[in-house]
This record gives C-alpha cells, sequence and structure tokens, in this order.
C-alpha cells in the first residue's frame, strides 16, 4: 500500500481531499454531540431542580480543563505551522506536547469523577448525572482517540513523512476543544 | 506543507501499482472498490435471504396462526415480535443502505467520475469490516438466551430500555450494538463516497456532467452524515438506560421517552430518502439509456433532489402525530409533509417526460426502472393519506400504513437493486445475463408483489393493527373475509419468494457460462463503459485516464450518426 | 498536473496570507482566549443570573468563534466548508426547535406530562428524598424473588406506565392510547369486571377479555400466586362503597 490510488491526489473543489474529509468528519460529529447537547439543554430548562445538582460539579477542575485543552489546542496549531513550513521534527515536537495536554486533561477528568463518585454522584443518581458522565464521557472519548492518532503521526512527521496529515489531526483536536468550551459552561457554570 | 505534498504528488504520479496481497486474501482483504462493492453486494444478498425468510414465517403464521410454519415450527407470541422487528431493521440497514449506496456507491462513483479508485481506499476497507461485524452481531443476537430483540426497529422506550419489559435484554443491547456499528460503517463510507466525488472527478468534469446516480447516491450520503449524529447520541442514551439503569428515557427520573421518538425519526424520515434517492438515481441512468433520449431537465432534477433533500430534514414529526406530541407542531409537520410530494412528484415527472418520445427498448433493466416508477408512485400517493395529520389517527399502526412504506421501500430497495444488478452486471462480472430468465423473474416479482400488499391496503383500511400475532384473539378482525386477505397475501408471497430461485440461478449461470460481455453492451454514454468489462484493478490504464467533454445524456441527438455520444469522446 | 498545480498555487497563497500573521497572532489569539475563560469563571461570582448566562454562553461563543477562525483556519478556507459546518449547525437548531414543544416543556395545548411535572415537584420539595426513591425503584427491578413478591413495585413498574401509580388510567404511555387503559377508581370499570377476568387480562393480555389489544400479556412474568397478589392490589383501587 504505499502508493495511493491517482483518485486521491486529485482535487476539484481545490480543497485537499484530506482536509475535506476532516471537515465532512466534523460536519458529522457536531451533529452527534448537537443531538446529546440539544436533548440535555432541553431538560436542564425543563427540570429547574437540576440546578441543585449542578451545584456539586467541580468547577475548578473543569476551569483547569479548559485552560489545558486551550493550551493544547495552541500548541495543535504551532505544530502545524511548523509542519506547513517542512520542519516536521519541530512539527512532532508540537504534536507530542498537544498530547501531554489530552494526558493531563485526562488525569484532572478522573481525579475530578472518583471525588464526584465518591461523593455518591454517579451514572444513575438523577438524569443531570446521567448526562452530565455521558457528555464529558462521550467527550474524552475523543480526546483519547485524537491523542492515540496524533501519536501515529507525530511519529510520522518526525520522520519528515505525510507532514498534511499535521494540520489535519490539529483540525480535529480544536473540534475536541470546542465542544469542551461549550461543555464547561453548559456542565459546570450554569446553575 | 504546500512545497512538500506537492513533491509526494509527483512522487505518486511515477508510481502507479498498488501492492495488495495476493490470493484469496485478495478478496478479502482487498482494497479496491470493486471488490469492496462486491463484498457489500454479496453480504446484503445474504441478508435480503435472511430477512425473507423471517418474512416468510410471519406471513404463514398470519395466514395459518398456530400451525406449524415448515422450516421453522411453531411461532411464538415472541418469536414473532422478534421476526417482525428484526425483518425490518435487516432489510433497511443491512440490506437497502449496503446495496444500494455502498454496493452501487462503492462500483459507479470511481467509474463514473473516471477515478482508479476510491479517495480513501483503506477506510473503505474499514468501512466494510465494521459493516460485516455489526451483521454478525445482529445474526449472532437472533440466538442469544431470550432471543432477538421484539420491540419493533422503531425500539421505542420503554418497551426497548427495560429488559423486564421486553423480555429479551441481552438481544436488544445486542441489536442496539449491532444498529451503531451499522451507522459506524455508514459514516466511514458516506465521507468517502462525498470527498471522492467532490475531489477526485476526470479532467474536464464539470458538476452537471456527473450522471444521476452518483449525484443522489452522494447527496443520501450527505443526508445521512447530517440526520444520523443525534440518533448516535440517542443511542448511547438507550444503551445507558438498558445496562446501567439511567433514566434518560423514563418520566419518573426527569426522562422522556418522547424524545427517542424525536431523535429516531430526525434520523429516520431522512433515511427513508437516504435509500430512495440511489435507486431513483439508478432509474434515471436506466431511463435515459434505454430510452435513447436525453434526461428532461438535468439542473432541475439535480436542485429538486437538493430540495428533497432539504425538505426532509423538516417532516420527521409526522411519525409521531399521536404520539402525544404537540398539536400545533403536528399542523406544521403535516404542511411540510404535504409539501415534500411537490419535489417528488417533480422527480417522477422528470424521469416520465424522458420517457416521452424516446425509442424505448425494454431490456430487462429497463422493464425494473419502469416498474420503480409505477409501483413506487402507489406508495407515494398513499403516503398523502398518512401525511394528514387527521387521516393519521386513524391509519396510524394499521396495516395500511405498513402496506404504504412497502410500496416505498420495496421499489427502492428490491425493484431498484434488481434493474441496477441486471444493468450494470455485464460490466461488474463481465458476463451477460439472459434476458428471458430475467424477463421470467420480473414479471414472476412485480404481479405477486402487488398480491402481497393491496390486500394489506384493504385490511388497513377494515382497522387491523400492526404487531399483532394472531388476530383470531380479536372478533373484529377475526372474521373469514379477512382471514381470505391474509391468505392472499401469505400466497402471493410464496409464489414472489419462489420466483426468486429463477434470479439466482441467472445469476448463478450467467457467471459461469454467460456470454462475455463487450465494453459497452447497452450503448450507453457514461464513463464505465469505456473500460474492460470487468475493469482491471485500476480501472483504465494510467496513461489512459478517461478526459470529459460533455453530459452523460447525450443520447438520440438528431445531428449525429451514432445515437449516442461517450462522455470521453473528443468533439 | 496542471489540474494540481493550481490547486499548489491557490493553497500557497492562503499558506502566505497566514504566515504573515505567523505565531504572533496564534499567540495573540490564546492570550485572548485565556482572558475569556477567566472571564466566564468569574461570571457566577456576581450573582446575578443573566451576567451568568452572558459570562457562560456569550463568551463560549466568541471562544469558539476565535477557536474556528484562528485555528482551524476557517477565515482562510473556502466557502463550501463554511457552508457545510453552517448547515450542521442550522439543523441542530431545527432539531431543538422542533423537539423542545415536547420534551422542554411539560404542558401545552390539551397535554400535560404527568411524570415530568412530577419529577420537577419531587426534585424541588426535596432531592434528598428522591434519591433515596430511586434507589427504592433500582432494587424492585433486580428483585425477582417470588417469595418476596413486590406486588405495588410490579404494578408500579409494569402496569402504571399505562394505568397510572394511582390506578386511574392516566399512565405517560398512556396519553396516546385507544381505547384508553382502564380506569381501576372509576365505579363503572367494576360492574362488568370479576377476579378471573383480570387475572386473565394480566396473563393473556387485553385481547384475551375482548379488551384492547394494547395491553400485553404478562403471563410469561407471573406465576399463578403472584398474580393473585397483583389482582388483589388492583382491587385495592375500586372505589369505597363498590
Amino acid at each position: 500500500m504505499s502508493a495511493k490510488p491517482i483518485a486521491t491526489t486529485r482535487s476539484a473543489t481545490g480543497i485537499p481531499t484530506g482536509r475535506l474529509a476532516v471537515w465532512w468528519l466534523l460536519a458529522s460529529e457536531v451533529v452527534i454531540f448537537g443531538g446529546l447537547l440539544g436533548s440535555y439543554i432541553m431538560h436542564r430548562v425543563g427540570h429547574p431542580e437540576w440546578a441543585e445538582a449542578a451545584a456539586h460539579t467541580q468547577v475548578w477542575f473543569g476551569a483547569f480543563n479548559t485552560l489545558v485543552l486551550l493550551t493544547s489546542s495552541f500548541t495543535a496549531v504551532l505544530a502545524h505551522q511548523a509542519a506547513e513550513s517542512g520542519q516536521g521534527k519541530k512539527a512532532a515536537k508540537f504534536l507530542v506536547m498537544t498530547m501531554g495536554g489530552a494526558l493531563t486533561f485526562l488525569l484532572v477528568k478522573s481525579i475530578e469523577w472518583t471525588i464526584e463518585i465518591s461523593h455518591g454522584y454517579t451514572i444513575t443518581t438523577n438524569t443531570f448525572w446521567s448526562f452530565y458522565y455521558t457528555a464529558a464521557g462521550l467527550h474524552g472519548l475523543h480526546v483519547i482517540a485524537g491523542a492515540i492518532i496524533m501519536g501515529f503521526i507525530a511519529v510520522d512527521a518526525w520522520r519528515g513523512r505525510e507532514l498534511q496529515r499535521v494540520e489535519l489531526i490539529g483540525i480535529y483536536w480544536h473540534f475536541v476543544d470546542l465542544v469542551w468550551i461549550f461543555l464547561f459552561p453548559l456542565l459546570y457554570i450554569a446553575k | 506543507m504546500v512545497e512538500a505534498t506537492a513533491e509526494v504528488w509527483h512522487a505518486q504520479h511515477e508510481v502507479h501499482e498498488h501492492h495488495g496481497p495476493q490470493g484469496v486474501l485478495k478478496y478479502l482483504w482487498s482494497t479496491d472498490h470493486k471488490v469492496i462493492s462486491m463484498q457489500y453486494l454479496f453480504t446484503g444478498m445474504f441478508m435480503a435471504v435472511v430477512g425473507g425468510f423471517m418474512a416468510y414465517v410471519f406471513r404463514m403464521q398470519l395466514a395459518f396462526p398456530g400451525s406449524s410454519v415448515p422450516g421453522f415450527g411453531i411461532v411464538s407470541p415472541g418469536e414473532y415480535n422478534s421476526l417482525v422487528t428484526n425483518h425490518g431493521s435487516i432489510m433497511i440497514f443491512w440490506v437497502a443502505m449496503p446495496v444500494l449506496i455502498a454496493a452501487f456507491g462503492n462500483f459507479l462513483i470511481p467509474l463514473m467520475i473516471g477515478a482508479d479508485d476510491m479517495v480513501f481506499p483503506r477506510i473503505n476497507r474499514l468501512s466494510f469490516q465494521v459493516f460485516f461485524i455489526s451483521a454478525l452481531v445482529i445474526l449472532g443476537s437472533l440466538f442469544v438466551e431470550g432471543g432477538g430483540f421484539g420491540g419493533a426497529w422503531t425500539a421505542y422506550p420503554p418497551l426497548s430500555a427495560k429488559g423486564v419489559y421486553n423480555q429479551t435484554p441481552l438481544g436488544a443491547t445486542l441489536w442496539l450494538i449491532g444498529v451503531a456499528l451499522e451507522f459506524v460503517a455508514f459514516l466511514l463510507g458516506g465521507i468517502n463516497f462525498i470527498t471522492t466525488l467532490m475531489n477526485a472527478r476526470a479532467p474536464g468534469m464539470k458538476a452537471y456532467d456527473i450522471p444521476m446516480v452518483c449525484w443522489m447516491i452522494v447527496i443520501a450520503s450527505i443526508l445521512f452524515m447530517l440526520s444520523v449524529g443525534p440518533l448516535i447520541a440517542g443511542a448511547v442514551m438507550l444503551l445507558f438506560d438498558q445496562t446501567l439503569g439511567t433514566g434518560f428515557y423514563d418520566p419518573a427520573m426527569g426522562g422522556d421517552p418522547v424524545l427517542w421518538q424525536h431523535l429516531f425519526w430526525f434520523f429516520g424520515h431522512p433515511e427513508v430518502y437516504v435509500v430512495m434517492l440511489p435507486a431513483i438515481g439508478i432509474t434515471i441512468d436506466i431511463v435515459a439509456t434505454f430510452a435513447r433520449k436525453k434526461l428532461f431537465g438535468y439542473k432541475l432534477m439535480l436542485y429538486t433532489t437538493v430540495a428533497t433533500g432539504v425538505l426532509s430534514f423538516f417532516v420527521w414529526a409526522h411519525h409521531q402525530f399521536i404520539s402525544g406530541i404537540d398539536p400545533r407542531m403536528a399542523n406544521v409537520f403535516m404542511v411540510t409533509t404535504l409539501l415534500i410530494s411537490v419535489p417528488i412528484a417533480e422527480l417522477m415527472f422528470v424521469i416520465i417526460a424522458t420517457l416521452y418520445g424516446g425509442s424505448i427498448r425494454l431490456a430487462t433493466p429497463m422493464l425494473w426502472a419502469l416498474a420503480f416508477i409505477a409501483e413506487f408512485l402507489i406508495g407515494g400517493v398513499t403516503g398523502i393519506f398518512l401525511g394528514a395529520s387527521g387521516a393519521d389517527i386513524y391509519f396510524h399502526d394499521t396495516y395500511f400504513v405498513l402496506a404504504h412504506f412497502h410500496y416505498t421501500f420495496f421499489p427502492i430497495a428490491i425493484i431498484g437493486t434488481f434493474a441496477a444488478l441486471t444493468y450494470w452486471f455485464p460490466k461488474m462480472f463481465g458476463k451477460m445475463m439472459s434476458d428471458k430468465l430475467g424477463k421470467i423473474h420480473f414479471w414472476g416479482t412485480i404481479i405477486p408483489f402487488n398480491f402481497i400488499f393491496i390486500p394489506l391496503f384493504v385490511l388497513g383500511m377494515g382497522g387491523q393493527h400492526r404487531r399483532i400475532y394472531n388476530y383470531q384473539h380479536f372478533p373484529d378482525l377475526a372474521g373469514a373475509d379477512f382471514q381470505r386477505l391474509r391468505i392472499i397475501a401469505t400466497v402471493a408471497l410464496l409464489v414472489m419468494l419462489a420466483f426468486q430461485l429463477v434470479f439466482f440461478y441467472n445469476f448463478i449461470r450467467s457467471l459461469l457460462r454467460g456470454e462475455k460481455a463487450p465494453k459497452n453492451p447497452w450503448n450507453a454514454n457514461t464513463l464505465e463503459w469505456t473500460t474492460e468489462s470487468p475493469p482491471p484493478h485500476g480501472n483504465w490504464p494510467p496513461d489512459q485516464m478517461p478526459k470529459v467533454y460533455r453530459g452523460p445524456y447525450e443520447y438520440g441527438r438528431p445531428d449525429r450518426e451514432s445515437d449516442f455520444w461517450p462522455q470521453d469522446e473528443p468533439a | 498536473m496542471s489540474e494540481h498545480e493550481q490547486l499548489n498555487e491557490r493553497d500557497r497563497e492562503q499558506v502566505e496570507e497566514r504566515h504573515e500573521h505567523g505565531a504572533e497572532h496564534y499567540r495573540k489569539v490564546y492570550l485572548t482566549l485565556l482572558v475569556l475563560l477567566v472571564l466566564s469563571v468569574a461570571g457566577p461570582f456576581l450573582g446575578i443570573v443573566w451576567v451568568t448566562l452572558i459570562t457562560a454562553f456569550g463568551i463560549a461563543l466568541v471562544k469558539a468563534n476565535l477557536v474556528i477562525q484562528n485555528f482551524m483556519h476557517l477565515r482562510w478556507e473556502k466557502r463550501l466548508v463554511k457552508w457545510v459546518l453552517i448547515s450542521s449547525l442550522v439543523l441542530m437548531a431545527l432539531f431543538v426547535a422542533g423537539v423542545a414543544p415536547d420534551v422542554m416543556r411539560h404542558e401545552g395545548q390539551n397535554w400535560v406530562n404527568v411524570a415530568a411535572a412530577d419529577a420537577v415537584d419531587r426534585g424541588i420539595e426535596d432531592e434528598h428524598a428522591e434519591e433515596e426513591e430511586h434507589a427504592e425503584e433500582g432494587t424492585a427491578v433486580t428483585v425477582a424473588d417470588p417469595d418476596a413478591f413486590d406486588a405495588v413495585g410490579q404494578f408500579n413498574l409494569i402496569c402504571a406506565t399505562c394505568h397510572g401509580s394511582a390506578g386511574d388510567g392516566n399512565g405517560a404511555a398512556g396519553a396516546a392510547l385507544d381505547p384508553r387503559p382502564a380506569n381501576f377508581t372509576d365505579p363503572a370499570f367494576w360492574e362488568t369486571r370479576d377476579d378471573e377476568r383480570i387475572k386473565t387480562a394480566i396473563r393473556d393480555g387485553g385481547a384475551a377479555v375482548g379488551g384492547s389489544p394494547l395491553m400485553a400479556p404478562w403471563g410469561v412474568l407471573f406465576d399463578d400466586a403472584q398474580l393473585d397478589t397483583l389482582v388483589e392490589y388492583v382491587k385495592a383501587f375500586r372505589p369505597a362503597g363498590q
């Protein structure tokens, strides 16, 4: 599978094929998260008593994780810039930093969940907590998937191969960041 | 990045050989779009046999309640529920979608737009593998303890959410996982179809030079991608309700069962168009070829299709008129539902206008295409009764609904598939099919089909509810006149299933001993007919990739001697 | 080949435009994002609802826009991509608009979502009591020990969905049924019923006694003694004096 088909190299729209595919992937992700968060918002407005439950979320953990993800987005965009100017090794370093961000995020998340579960707030406590764990869990899966793919791309980038992929994983990573930007006020701040 | 990618491109243009696996693995582990298309086709055909067998078993139970069904035995109420549920799920998710979108999309898109493969061959392979696993999961779910899921293919909670209600906790969870995996497979495949059509077109092929069937498959993929998301989220929520005991759909715990209905139909209604559009695209290509006439209004058709796609997102709640939704919303959705019949009617008129004045050749594919129009019209017209919310209060969940959507899905999934298969069989397998056997099979399918479902319309108007395994329990429905209609439908089904043997015989005989197919047996214009039958790996020699000079429907031009004008022939 | 060179040309222009701004630009965006984050965390400390809403969701929108435009390069991207993303967002707005009248609100023209309204009341009255109640419900699902048959729990789990936990035929799933689920508190109901008939209806379904086919047979779930206990519980709804 060393060579790509001619089809892959064509670009009738003017957008490179890989990037076009990532945008379509994100459009489908928007509707997945949109469906879940839309359902949550509708229930949240209809159930004022959830404010009580929402008061038990750990705002400072959420805020710190937002900081972590914003920073990792910043390193991802720097990786892309390095890749654009052909500096594969520099791009790989920035990608590793981004993966470090992902790891920190997941660590903080697991500490936060441990605290909440030990206080008796589990996924079945009430439907607010069901939504809380489902939404954050789905987002967490995206973080894990992104970090793993980023690892493969970083190895390739270090060897100077497939540098265009640095941009693609970057776009995906910013989307993961975006989802969190909305999850943070929805789950933590709104009371 | 630019310099780097440019170099990569140049390097790729020099290396054309694909180093794929050899031997049997070539067929199991190939990234060639044609091989993947066959994998989808044969998996879909196998699942169609499974789904057809289920239909046979529960129709027998309805016609001769309580008697032992040959090949199955006595049908218990639970088994009956499981059979109707899985018949619906399999026929839509594992037959209509893989065959119409994945099999023909994979085969036709690269060939029709003059590319050597899909843009992401390995994602394409992954898509099939995920799909194959999903098929195994749904088949496996039929044999677990408690049997397959029996809560109808729409899986409304609370019935689907709690094992204590549906009695099939394991079957329900496996059903949900199977469906979710199938969605993932088609998301992967859909991205591939969309980007391939958008980016990988042959030089010279403009947006209006793309054959209609490619447009239709890609618009269907877009509809699928944009509608399935909420249901994926909803399926995760339902899975947690089933396995962890959350209360997303349990009002006592602050959830809402109507939410699932919205999530399901927000996907479920566009899904109808997802499978319908490819079938219409197939019909258009066949009709233009066999009427030897230019398609009437290419742009009109394309814009109408896009309008249909957009409108299809505005109609979902007409499935829920009596689910306790807000009556004002019911009015809104009734209006949009009746509106969507306008673009669909327009598509039908375009096809009929293409036929008008053409020199029609009634080969087997053309017969199927014409049958599609006729039968689908009946399905469409009966839908208007159901779209009116007042009438729907009476018709809801009766056999009228059932007959209506079988009059849409059967033309789509079965007639559309047979049309495409008989038309592209020479290109796919390099052999001609027998026209005589094809016509026997055609009439042996179409006539019994109408004898199955017209009685069901009558039964539905008589008030016969769906999803009931023995009508002898109901004094109003147990009469001999109703039972006679049920027996007619069942006997017609048996006749139709028997005639499918003719198809399989024709299929296998043609594969083994069929006449060798020329490059372009139907004198068609589109690019797939300019290469060998079957096309070699890479479709065309790398230095002879086609260029496009005109649209796909230049048939019967008075200024030319030959009545067709291939897209790649220089002016 | 010219096709690809053309693409490179276009892509190169785009990249050059981006490089003019370069790392300095990204750093500025990043710092702005951090400032906005501080604001959104600080907002709720003022304790004013509308300020919290603005700092939470208004700022989330601003942050999202900054990330999309600059980090994801949407401002340099082709129009096509913007249309794809906008249509997916519009679809989500459509979804919420279509669903909200049913899910977000608990009452409307000619209908009330009794269960949801109850859930709100219960939650506001005493959250902890509600939690305990759910714990009980949770165990009722798993208890299948016939020695400790809980007729009330089974009725609330299975029958109440349609017949209502008060036996008045007003369960959440019963609202749309035709014919309506039986109302056990209605004296007229009891004029035509005896124990055997109720028992048959539970065991073999409504159709078995000439009632609604929509009442499913539950015979698989209960043995004879349990059915008798359930019948006794149904009879408890019978109005006094009958």
